[in-house]
């Protein structure tokens, strides 16, 4: 069911607002919204600046101490810890993105003395200081790179001009060089050379041998090796104490989110507009009460024009089943909760895709493994439950059917979908027929409720006998009722679609209500995809027994049998699982909601603690 | 073995092959699109993986259809039946629809699944609806597979 919810507002004086936000953060039952004139607090953009640098730390921290095991546990907090930020913590985190810092810079500088050193490489061989490399009274001095294939051209050119060259180490741009020429000849020269493939470029910006700053840069790139190792160490110290950021990053965002909250402010008060659920207005009461008594608190019914957020409350078996349909839309707060029925619908179907013993096994096992030692929260844990609680049905359909692990190993109690087709087709159709006959009874209820009892006949139960008239007609002994069921359902829909037009149209909106036929056919044959779904995981689930079966010859072939039964199922068991979640969701949200729901409800955020990262006692 | 049992078989190598191809090509386009969000934001890749193997069904049903062709013409477990040609036929023909649609669902349902993990990367909170939207064109490929069942057990030997 939707839980009732009141209209909050609350003046009190502006010197008690921090300790009344923490208040009712730590109570957690009063969703804050926007008002014309509300702002959020002061210091929120700075907590929310302190939040992204600790996610970002966290992100880096996170990096470098590698994954979290599969089934590590969240650690358990008090919820008043959260409350505000531990000073140590934010030091460690300080630390931390110091050392990022520090990181960052030392393989930037890195890379620079790295790159020094792979342009000084081809000139090492050079015996004298690079300064003293330049022209003389006489002599012109040329450096520069040639490529290999071009050193004799090159040679030939020299000779010509009774030049020298020294060819030096080789690089990325060919073989370094250092042309001699007489001055007098030097324009001529270079260009003779550059046409063989001479290309100038000038020397590294160092000063003396190049063989000694070669030393210094080796020198100097051991030492920020050394410091990096320092920094790693200091890191991985880091890394053990990621709980302790985790924790820290709570905070902040619990913090974040009080700051966040908008009130709106005169100069000794301040007020806040909200929502709450109906019973629980008394513990934000008695929260407020915990801080002053200098307040006024207002719990007012909604009314037509407001949009209260959606709270659904349903029992234990149904309440997982909410995810699925928030996923599709949440329920308008004015409308019936469909989850209640939507519920046992899914189960059904989703055991009805699976429809194998052994798969519900294997499921009841994993997923109840999961919820115990992993214990996910919010709507991956409900999707979990789903799973957990669908592994009943799974397995009861495969009992009726005889699948276990694709195999026939007990006669089934009602028949093998693979042997006759036909009875499972129709036995889908049929609860299809069912699932949709619940959604126009959803839909005749809410009309129900909104008083308009025509809508609820005329176009809901006018078509629920059409439906079951048709049906019978397949039945040989039923037919002459069935007969009369179908007319008489057609007749109320021909003569009541156009009810509310005028003339002419009151005629065609009745035949074009009868058309409507057709979507409510193809809404039933929809559901034939559940055979398709229970055949393809249950024939390839035999398939894989079979090539199983063809290798277990000897020893060897024994032991690959089983790797082929373990890999094989567990494939099928998962995409079966995928199948089945999006297609019994899609039989959900198109076939069943189509026909009566709403949906367009947003959801209730109350003002509350954040922990993402531990679990509160 | 007889012309009738070729025919057969080549009826299920369509069924597999063309549903195969169609698959091999929307989980493609897929994964691409999705490694590109999963680049941008990696706590997404649980998500879009799901939205990803969507187009990949369509295989599994061609090599559905193709099996239990093999199991029902005997080529499976030993001892291949000896089909007339227009037996033979009739499997090809209960092939088709599968092999086809399997084809054009798998690459329209990769499309339309691409879209879904555009809008995830938007707004993570709507990727069951693009996984609703990407499963609505696999209907016509499972109407499809039923058809190519029925018709399959429906020969008869």
């Amino acid at each position: 069911m939707i839980v009732p919810m009141k209209k909050v507002t609350l003046y009190a004086l502006k010197q008690d607002k921090e300790a009344l936000l923490a208040a009712l953060q730590r109570c957690g039952e009063l969703m804050v919204v926007e008002t014309e004139d509300s702002l959020p607090q002061d210091g929120c953009e700075e907590a929310t600046e302190a939040l992204k640098r600790t996610r970002e730390t966290l992100r880096f921290v996170g990096k470098n101490a590698g994954k979290k095991g599969l089934l590590t546990v969240r650690p358990e907090v008090e919820a008043s810890r959260l409350l505000s930020a531990d000073p140590e913590s934010e030091a460690l985190q300080k630390q931390a993105f110091g050392l990022e810092r520090r990181l960052d810079e030392n393989s930037a500088k890195e890379s620079s003395l790295k790159a020094q050193s792979d342009s000084l490489a081809p000139w090492l061989p050079l015996d004298t200081a690079v300064e003293s490399l330049k022209d003389t009274r006489k002599v012109a001095v040329f450096t520069g790179n040639v490529a290999k294939d071009s050193i004799p051209a090159l040679t030939s050119v020299l000779d010509r001009f009774d030049a020298e060259a020294q060819f030096l180490g080789e690089g990325l741009s060919g073989r370094a060089a250092v042309l001699y020429c007489m001055k007098d000849q030097a324009e001529e020269m270079l260009s003779a050379a550059k046409a063989a493939g001479f290309e100038q470029a000038a020397l590294p910006r160092i000063s003396g041998v190049p063989v000694d700053c070669e030393a210094k840069l080796t020198e100097e790139r051991e030492k920020l090796t050394k410091e990096r190792d320092e920094m790693k160490d200091s890191l991985s110290k880091l890394a053990a104490k990621r709980d302790e950021l985790e924790l820290l990053c709570d905070q902040q965002a619990t913090v974040c989110s009080r700051l966040g909250t908008p009130a709106a402010a005169t100069e000794y008060t301040f007020r806040l507009c909200g929502w709450a659920m109906a019973d629980r207005a008394e513990k934000i009461r008695k929260a407020v009460e915990s801080v002053t008594d200098a307040y006024a608190l207002a719990f007012e019914e909604p009314t037509e024009d407001d949009q209260p957020p959606t709270v659904e409350k349903n029992s234990r078996f149904v309440t997982p089943f909410e995810t699925i349909t928030d996923m599709f839309s949440r329920p308008d707060p004015r409308e019936l909760d469909p989850n209640p029925i939507m519920a046992p619908w899914y189960w059904i179907i989703f055991g009805m895709m699976m429809a194998d013993a052994g798969y519900g096994l294997i499921m009841a096992l994993f997923f109840g493994l999961f919820l115990k030692l992993k214990k996910p929260r919010g709507d991956f844990g409900k999707l979990v439950k789903v799973l957990l609680y669908a592994s009943i049905t799974t397995a009861f359909w495969g009992v009726m059917f005889g699948a276990y692990f694709g195999a026939e190993w007990f006669p089934p109690v009602l028949f093998i979908p693979l042997d006759e087709p036909v009875s499972t087709l129709i036995l889908c159709l049929g609860i299809g027929v069912l699932h949709i006959f619940s959604g126009m009874a959803m839909a005749m209820a809410n009309a129900f409720k909104a008083g308009d009892w025509q809508a609820a006949i005329f176009d809901n139960l006018s078509w629920i006998i059409m439906i079951s008239g048709l049906g019978m007609l397949f039945v040989p002994s039923l037919a002459g009722v069935g007969k009369i069921m179908a007319l008489t359902g057609a007749g109320i829909v021909l003569f009541t679609a156009g009810r509310s037009k005028k003339g002419i149209k009151k005629v065609t909106s009745g035949i074009l209500g009868l058309y409507s036929i057709t979507g409510h056919v193809s809404d039933i044959l929809s559901y034939s995809r559940i055979l398709a779904l229970a055949l393809s995981s249950g024939v390839v689930a035999m398939v894989f027994n079979l090539l199983a079966g063809m290798v277990q010859g000897s020893i060897i072939g024994f032991l690959f049998s089983i790797f082929i039964y373990l890999l094989g199922h567990a494939f099928n068991l998962a995409m079966g699982l995928l199948s089945a979640y999006v297609h019994s969701s899609r039989l959900q949200y198109i076939e069943f909601f189509g026909k009566f729901y709403q949906g367009n409800g947003h959801a209730f955020t109350p003002l509350s603690v954040q922990n993402k990262y531990v679990d509160l006692k | 073995m007889t012309t009738g049992t070729i025919i057969a078989i080549i009826g299920a190598a369509f069924a597999a092959i063309l549903a195969g191809i169609g698959s091999a090509y929307g989980v493609r386009i897929t994964g691409q699109a999705a490694a590109g969000v999963v680049a941008e934001k990696p706590d997404l890749f649980g998500k879009l993986l799901v939205i990803e193997a969507l187009p990949g069904t369509q295989g599994i049903y061609g090599f559905l259809v193709a099996v239990i062709v093999m199991v029902r013409i005997g080529v499976l477990g030993g001892g291949a039946l000896q089909l007339s040609v227009e037996q033979g036929w009739s499997f090809l023909g209960a092939c088709m629809p599968i092999a086809f649609v399997g084809f054009f669902s798998a690459i329209y349902q990769g499309q339309t699944a691409v879209a879904g993990i555009m809008m995830a990367a938007k707004d993570p909170s709507t990727s069951a609806k693009g996984i609703t939207m990407a499963a609505l064109v696999e209907t016509y490929a499972i109407l499809a597979l039923l058809v190519s069942i029925l018709l399959v057990f429906g020969i008869q030997i």
